[in-house]
């Protein structure tokens, strides 16, 4: 069966690599079927088994049925928005909250649209790209220690677990 | 005899997928899917796209289970989704695998999303499947946060109720907004009809063709893993470069460069 040749540009006899071509293919491809298929279902069906594992060990969370009348109900938010719960501590008040909120997340948002355009540094490697690289880790810290303070903050609910 | 019923088999086979190539055009276009050369070194990294969409898929698969049970009214909600965890058949293993899976999901594309960065690819050409990956993320953040509210119990509505008060801050339309998800000043059988919407048929509606794009835009460019792909290129063309240098260096054209 003919093979075809994709995006990977194919071997060219005597070829020079120059700074235009040498990402044109890699030093080793493969088919995509069987080879990649094979690890995609082997990824999909671990991911299977943890879900439906931890759908009998630890059912799906349905607290009490929701009631207007309370006012003293203390909502937990699920643990991939509590950064962005955390981060509403940091900025207490009416005045603030629109900031810390709404422009700071929005901000954030337009950056991630723009990386591809920030990033004029050559190379693709992380390491050719320190300014990317230390962006990147400094806002991976931020997440990661804004969800520590609200997971600490959270405990310290009444009666509270994460 | 077992020979034979091989030949056949085979002669059979090979007619049938004829006859669809002929009138579909299925077969060549299952060759031009499943035959093109991908990188090998970083294969298992690659398993993060694919684990993403089987997830998504998952979700899709489970949610329409659920909506057989679900009624999204405000007095039957909370009723319908214990009725689904206690007494539905598989209504436990349904609506875990679908909330169980939705976190999974936010783990897998927020490592999908790393991988990408840290092998810098969304350098050109791939720039606007990048845009189209950040769109699909907060699409997903959203379907996650409509979904909470959907429960109507104490917990996830509140927090939606919270969510939609911090988003009623936002400058010039947050009021709009805010009034438009409410279905009015306060909450009511509106909300929930309104946010059932948004989850079950608008953000499905605008996630699917956009996981199209992302995909297409993917075989176009092909997979760009990681340099270390590229090593023994890299290398050769240092070598090169460097052979030239000192080639200058030696006709005294000029020293070599840093």
């Amino acid at each position: 069966m003919e093979v075809r040749q994709g995006p990977v540009k194919p071997v060219e006899e005597g070829e020079i690599i120059t700074d235009e071509n040498v990402y044109d293919r890699p030093d080793e491809t493969m088919g995509f079927f069987p080879s990649q298929i094979v690890a995609d279902l082997v990824v999909s069906a671990i991911l299977l088994a943890i879900v439906v594992a931890l759908s009998y060990l630890v059912p799906a969370p349905l607290t009490e049925p929701m009631d207007l009348s309370t006012d003293t109900y203390v909502p937990r938010p699920e643990w991939f928005f509590m950064f962005y719960d955390q981060m509403l501590m940091f900025f207490p008040g009416f005045a603030f909250i629109p900031f810390g909120g709404i422009v700071i997340p929005t901000l954030v948002v337009i950056v991630f649209f723009a990386v591809p355009w920030l990033d004029n540094e050559p190379g693709h490697s992380s390491v050719k790209r320190p300014f990317m690289g230390v962006i990147a880790f400094l806002v991976i810290l931020t997440v990661i220690i804004n969800m520590l303070l609200a997971i600490i903050r959270i405990l310290n609910f009444p009666g509270g677990s994460p | 005899m077992i020979a034979r019923i091989r030949a056949w088999a085979l002669g059979v086979g090979q007619a049938a997928a004829d006859w669809m190539e002929v009138r579909t055009g299925v077969v060549s276009m299952l060759e031009h899917f499943l035959y093109e050369p991908v990188p090998k070194r970083g294969m298992w990294l690659y398993t993060l796209g694919s684990a993403t969409l089987f997830l998504i898929v998952l979700q899709f698969l489970t949610g329409i289970l659920l909506l057989f049970y679900y009624v999204p009214t405000t007095d039957e909600a909370w009723n319908s989704i214990y009725y689904i965890m206690t007494e539905a058949y598989f209504g436990l293993l349904i609506r875990g695998i679908h909330f169980w899976s939705a976190n999974v999901l936010i783990v897998v594309v927020g490592l999908h999303m790393l991988r990408t960065f840290f092998s810098g690819a969304y350098k050109a050409p791939r720039e606007l499947n990048w845009v189209v990956g950040v769109v699909l993320i907060l699409l997903v953040t959203v379907l996650a946060f409509t979904g909470y509210a959907l429960r109507w119990d104490a917990e996830g509505f509140w927090a939606w109720e919270v969510g939609i008060k911090i988003g009623s801050y936002t400058p010039f339309v947050g009021s709009y907004v805010a009034t438009f998800l409410l279905g009015g000043d306060t909450v009511g059988p509106a909300t929930l009809s309104r946010v059932f919407a948004i989850h079950v048929w608008l953000l499905p509606a605008l996630l699917a063709p956009l996981i199209g794009i992302h995909l297409y835009l993917l075989r176009k460019h092909g997979e760009f893993g990681s340099e270390f792909e590229y090593t023994k290129r890299l290398a050769e063309l240092r070598e090169r470069k460097q052979i030239e240098e000192y080639a200058l260096y030696e006709e005294g054209d000029e020293s070599p460069r840093e």
